[in-house]
């Protein structure tokens, strides 16, 4: 208990950490896909997976625990990625994203958390228990491993998508630089790489990388053979509080716990933390994107981390499925929210000028 | 000519985008200060600035989750 306990909460609060100081907003990243045409978080995504694809298979291979992705329950799968991707454009931020907002001390986070908790609780436990298991078993594909669906090596996809990533990596890094102002430096030394220099993506995704790595041999030592997850460790938790049964904690519980903690030390120690109200509007939208959220993880599997940063590094249909429906979700979502308005007021406004007054 | 923009309480990408539509309105050489309190803005405002040409004139930290940023107009 003990162990799963220090190692659960030490690993979460590394990755809140990290992802604080880095910024690393998956829903910002798919957002300004298309919104900004700018592709950077996404491959800051990618080399995430692909550092944790090839350590976590490099484990596998040397049989440090056993893993088998199971069965595609691929209609679930793309149904509740896209509600996902609604939702955390809603939420402003994904469930990670969320957490560790939330130890940013933005209450428009805490909302969208608690809608999120509750929902996948419902979902995983309760009165809509039925209908997702009902979901999770309609078009069911026997296998989720791409490697096992052709029949052939897991590296002979690991290794071509490696190569993909580290061309895209070089092509970033050889492109002319744009000079990036940064804030005026108030500390020296390691407090200030640590809690004020601004972090390039590409340095935050590899640690998020090899967190995601360490994360596995940390869980499976529990008997939780898993990386990162959020979902159901989230769900986990409020089903502990409301029951009291401790066969809810496990390792992700601290974890998720981890995340929160670790976000609030960055936060607090770079002087970025503060409770901040958001107006009505924001509230709400916070309140449905993360009951949205609730609902999409659970059909999907999996969350932005869950499917999009670990099923993906497993070479799994459920990742890359989940992740492309994801993003489709969030361009969904995004048209609605940021960009139509903005085409309205700009039709409103040219009409104003074109007819005279 | 400088304007000042008042986006705290925002979350990202609102103070991004509202900032994106204010310097639109605006000539050549002036200058926007947005004041802002959402964390990420302090990556994806300079950044969209420094890429759009724009010249960052003033970015700093004024107090706990609180920041202004000076952007004169290409």
């Amino acid at each position: 208990m003990s162990y799963m306990i220090i190692t659960g909460l030490l690993c979460g609060a590394l990755l809140g950490f990290v992802m604080q100081r880095g910024r690393f907003c998956l829903t910002g990243g798919f957002r300004d896909m298309y919104i900004a045409k700018n592709n950077r978080m996404f491959y800051a995504l990618l080399i995430a997976i692909a550092v944790q694809s090839v350590g976590v298979f490099l484990l596998i291979d040397l049989g440090v625990f056993e893993y088998s992705a199971g069965s595609l329950p691929i209609l679930s799968v793309i149904i509740g990625s896209f509600i996902f991707g609604i939702g955390i454009i809603l939420a402003g931020g994904c469930a990670t994203g969320t957490w560790y907002r939330a130890g940013e001390g933005l209450i428009g986070s805490w909302i969208a958390l608690a809608g999120y908790m509750l929902m996948s609780t419902m979902m995983k436990s309760g009165v809509f228990a039925p209908f997702n298991q009902q979901a999770q078993a309609s078009a069911v594909f026997p296998t989720n491993s791409i490697a096992e669906t052709f029949g052939i090596n897991h590296w002979v996809i690991i290794l071509p998508f490696v190569a993909i990533v580290g061309f895209i990596v070089y092509k970033q890094l050889t492109k002319p630089k744009v000079v990036v102002p940064s804030l005026k430096p108030k500390r020296t030394g390691l407090a200030h790489i640590l809690f004020e220099k601004r972090w390039h993506p590409f340095v935050t995704a590899t640690l998020v990388g090899i967190i995601a790595l360490i994360a596995w041999p940390l869980s499976a030592a529990t008997g939780r053979v898993f990386g990162l997850g959020i979902t159901t460790p989230s769900a986990n938790i409020l089903q502990y509080l409301t029951t009291g049964d401790q066969g809810n904690l496990n390792w992700g519980v601290f974890l998720v716990l981890g995340i929160f903690a670790g976000s609030f030390i960055a936060a607090k120690a770079s002087k970025e933390f503060r409770f901040r109200m958001p107006d009505v509007k924001t509230g709400i939208n916070s309140f449905i994107g993360g009951n949205l959220m609730g609902v999409g993880a659970s059909l999907a599997g999996g969350c932005s981390i869950g499917n999009g940063l670990v099923m993906t590094a497993m070479m799994t249909w459920q990742g890359w499925i989940g992740l492309v429906f994801m993003i489709l979700g969030t361009w969904t979502a995004s048209y609605f929210v940021f960009v139509r308005p903005r085409q309205k007021a700009k039709a409103a406004k040219l009409k104003e000028q074109v007819t005279p007054a | 000519m400088q304007k000042t923009l008042e986006v705290k309480g925002m979350v990202c990408p609102f103070p991004l985008i509202e900032a994106q539509n204010e310097i639109e309105e605006m000539n050549s050489g002036d200058v926007l200060v947005v004041e802002f309190d959402c964390t990420q803005g302090t990556e994806s405002i300079p950044s969209w600035a420094a890429e759009a040409g724009h010249t960052v004139t003033n970015f700093e930290q004024l107090d706990e989750a609180s920041w202004t940023i000076s952007i004169q107009k290409k």
